[in-house]
């Protein structure tokens, strides 16, 4: 049984064809990388499972059920979560608001407004929690607009793991990060997908031989492998494809 | 040759020429907003403004023709100093900032017409040669009108070949189609702005000049005509010439026979089709999503 | 606990000077604050949508213009109608509005959504010119009735060419809205509303449903506008196009807003005050009003493209910065 599956999912663009059949399948309780050459289709792959886009043909399963076409509210509420490459968090609030946004969706709470949203103390305590967690405490009142680098990501994960969901998705959330910066984000996903299922696309083959059990190959817009990653790093087809591009 | 056939043609022909003015506001605002992304608001005030020039090349040469080469001229000039001047320093500032810039500037260029010229209303004439009416297949039509539809017509072929035969038509034509890419072309984008701005200003300055011996120039010009060219401009999808086109033409049916037959009801007819056109599209008729 | 006592005195000194300001001041500066009151709330109720949803509307006249036609039209032709369900019935209409609009609006963003309320506010506009019959043309409809404020029969006072009564009348009945105003930004639904200004996307993302949220804050907002159209109705005693549907009116409310800083929330309060003053000043000077309004328009967007309340913070921050200085 898989959490999450494509069948045979196709996407074009006006007639640019990105996607050709594409079978995804990830396993329950998995870190899953997605990794592949730039145009490769796989943030376009994301935004089919996503509800980004709708996809032109083929079906997104969750946990056996078909989700193709349904909305990101939708599908946040069924429990998936989705980090962005261009980093997508709320730059003008403060890392505590943020993040209590968040919480708030996660509680259902949505169009309450007969409240003080700052003197629901467990809201409040729910979200320092998760700013704890992902080490945002002591930048909890700064605007997201003056976080360094590396803590905007941090915050853009943030984001995808608070609503609690079961499956996340990350779109190189390493990415533009120095090596320091890395090496922490990597140890901060790692500490959160305990007890998840979660899809990472990924340039940095550090990054994905250190966190993810299994890997698909994505070469323009078709899975060329799939596997634990001893047995892509042996794949022939991975090796043709990539021409010595990436040391697999 | 009936009486009633002969009323059609006469208004319809009021119609087509209103229509043409109408695109000629509407298209400057939309090479404009296409290039620059922000829709100008003090457009309307430069068709006006040019309308006055128009007045003032004639109070002191009496040369009508002179007029129509001059008063767009120097429209389109103002037009580029106040683009240099104050939308340039903006544009960082995000749009909103850019378009109430604009707003600020109509009221000023609306209070230096009152200045300038008062608040009665300046009767421009025909000039002589355009006079009266002319008979052709036992139908008489004005002078005049059939003027400015040729003259919107030839402005309207000058467009096109700019637009289709030369570098800064093709970057026009690519950012009215897709805005990132002015930054991915690696133009010289100051200039290139400066100059589409001029040559929008141009438009609506030659829209003005003719629009002036039949409307006669007035300090409520620019709300009265511009306000019908935004509604052009939003009908026909903002950034779209050819629904700029096709709407105009349709509103200035819409006001020259709704004059006819309702006459009380006649603007009613342009904002209800434009409200019914947004109802179904809000993004007006060829408009894409931002 | 200090400054709960500081801020506690500080709003009491406001509310006695806002109770006394009729002893105060003359007859024409209290119509005056009226007008001040009415077209803060209606700002406000505009920054809704503007400052705390990133929406600017080029027509928001619409819900003050409709709220007052419906207002006076009640008064005029329901007989007996008490003064609040005729307020009531007026709001109702700009809410209806509203609802038939938000599937409409709630699809376009940016200069679309500004350039489609300019678009609706012309037709309402054109609509109120020339059906006659309901709405008195260009004339609009004056000398209605307004009956006495009362409250379930324990108090009646007149209205009717009565300022100082209508002043406190508009004073608690555009207190409360502001006040209200004030906490629907700080309820959860609040901090959703200023998540879909700054990244509509990823509020989506989020779990919440971006274009359902939309239209409870545009309704919202629609019912504010309302109720201050409603009292400038009954405050002139009258509706007109020109005075409650003219894009004028929208835009007063747009600059009023971006004077006073589109970042806060009482920024439009301090903007049609600054607004106001200068008016009276200009007036009083020239007759250039369009010329100084656009002046200040252009050096407000150029060099304070933050507002008042935008320079106030600015301020604020560079007297800290080298207060802490001094201190090392």
């Amino acid at each position: 049984m898989y959490i999450l599956e494509t069948k045979d999912l196709n996407h074009d663009f006006s007639g640019l064809k990105v996607l050709f059949g594409v079978n995804l399948q990830v396993k329950h309780g998995e870190r899953h990388a997605i990794i592949g050459p730039n145009g490769a289709g796989k943030t376009t792959l994301f935004n089919c499972i996503t509800g980004t886009y709708k996809p032109s043909s083929g079906k997104v399963l969750f946990k056996g059920m078909d989700i193709t076409g349904r909305t990101p509210h939708e599908l946040t509420r069924m429990g998936i979560g989705r980090s962005f490459q261009i980093t997508t968090i709320f730059m003008n609030l403060t890392v505590f608001q943020n993040v209590r946004l968040a919480v708030l969706s996660k509680r259902g709470i949505r169009f309450n407004l007969f409240r003080f949203v700052d003197k629901m103390k467990d809201i409040t305590e729910e979200t320092e929690e998760i700013l704890r967690r992902v080490n945002l405490i002591e930048e909890r009142d700064f605007p997201a607009s003056a976080l360094s680098y590396g803590k905007t990501r941090a915050l853009e994960v943030a984001l995808a793991f608070a609503t609690d969901p079961e499956l996340v998705l990350l779109d190189e959330f390493t990415a533009g990060m120095s090596r320091d910066e890395t090496h922490a984000a990597v140890e901060l996903v790692r500490k959160l997908t305990e007890g998840k299922t979660a899809v990472l696309i990924e340039h940095d083959m550090d990054v994905v031989f250190s966190l993810a059990d299994r890997i698909t190959v994505l070469h323009y817009g078709r899975i060329i492998a799939s596997g634990t990653p001893e047995e892509v790093r042996s794949n022939q087809d991975v090796k043709d494809a990539y021409l010595g591009d990436l040391e697999v | 040759m009936d009486a009633t056939t002969a009323m059609y043609v006469s208004q319809a022909i009021h119609g087509i020429a209103y229509g043409m003015i109408l695109f000629l506001i509407a298209s400057g605002l939309n090479i404009i907003f296409g290039m620059m992304g922000v829709l100008n608001l003090a457009h309307a005030s430069f068709f006006m403004l040019s309308g006055y020039f128009c007045y003032q090349v004639l109070k002191l040469t009496g040369n009508f023709w002179l007029a129509l080469l001059i008063a767009p001229l120097v429209t389109a000039i103002f037009g580029i100093v106040v683009e240099r001047v104050f939308l340039r320093r903006m544009h960082a500032f995000g749009h909103l900032g850019e378009l109430m810039l604009t707003v600020g500037i109509s009221l000023v260029i609306l209070a230096g017409v009152k200045f300038f010229w008062g608040t009665e209303s300046l009767p421009i004439p025909v000039p002589e040669a355009l006079q009266g009416l002319i008979k052709i297949f036992g139908l008489e039509y004005p002078i005049y009108r059939l003027f400015v539809i040729g003259l919107s017509l030839v402005v309207l072929l000058l467009m096109v070949l700019v637009l289709y035969k030369t570098r800064l038509g093709m970057i026009v034509r690519a950012a009215v189609s897709d805005r990132d890419m002015v930054n991915a072309l690696g133009i010289n984008i100051p200039l290139v702005f400066m100059v589409v701005f001029g040559i929008g200003c141009w438009l609506a300055g030659i829209a003005g000049v003719a629009i002036a011996p039949i409307l006669t120039v007035f300090p409520g010009l620019a709300d009265q005509v511009g306000m019908d060219a935004f509604i052009v401009v939003v009908t026909g999808g903002i950034g779209s010439l050819g629904g700029a086109f096709i709407v105009a033409i349709i509103f200035g049916f819409l006001s020259s026979f709704g004059i006819q037959f309702v006459s009380q009801l006649a603007p009613v007819l342009m904002v209800g089709f434009m409200a019914l056109v947004l109802i179904i599209r809000p993004h007006g008729l060829f408009g894409v999503e931002e | 606990m200090k400054d709960k006592i500081t801020k506690i005195s500080l709003w009491l000194m406001v509310a006695m000077f806002l109770l006394a300001y009729p002893k105060l001041f003359g007859m024409y500066y209290v119509n005056l604050f009226v007008t001040f009151m009415v077209f803060a709330v209606f700002s406000l109720s505009f920054n809704m949508l503007l400052g705390f949803t990133g929406l600017l509307s080029f027509g928001h006249a619409i819900f003050f213009g409709i709220s007052g036609y419906g207002t006076a039209l009640a008064l005029r032709h329901i007989e007996g109608i008490p003064l609040f369900p005729a307020i009531g019935l007026g709001v109702l209409a700009a809410v209806i509005l509203a609802v038939v609009l938000c599937p409409v609006v709630v699809r376009v963003t940016g200069t679309a959504f500004a350039m489609v309320h300019l678009a609706f506010g012309q037709l309402m506009y054109v609509l109120a010119l020339k059906l006659r019959n309901i709405t008195g043309g260009e004339d609009g409809i004056g000398n209605f009735p307004i009956p006495n404020v009362s409250l379930f029969g324990l108090f009646s006072f007149p209205l009717k060419n009565n300022p100082v009564n209508f002043y406190y009348f508009a004073l608690v009945i555009l207190g409360i809205c502001t006040w209200l105003m004030w906490f629907f930004t700080k309820t959860p639904f609040g901090q959703i509303q200023v998540g879909i200004r700054d990244n509509t996307k990823r509020i989506d993302y989020l779990g919440f449903k971006v274009p359902e949220s939309k239209s409870v804050i545009y309704v919202t907002s629609a019912f504010f506008a309302g109720v201050a159209g409603s009292i400038y109705g009954l405050f002139h005693n009258l509706v007109s196009a020109d005075g409650s549907l003219n894009v004028l009116v929208s835009f007063t409310a747009i600059t009023a807003t971006l004077i006073g800083g589109i970042g806060s929330f009482f920024g439009p309060i301090w903007g049609t005050a600054i607004f106001q003053i200068l008016e009276e000043l200009t007036i009083r000077f020239t007759e250039q009003v369009e010329l100084v309004t656009g002046i200040i328009m252009i050096i407000v967007i150029m060099y304070a493209p933050r507002g008042f309340t935008g320079f106030l913070a600015t301020l604020k921050l560079k007297w800290q910065l080298s207060r802490a200085k001094r201190r090392g």
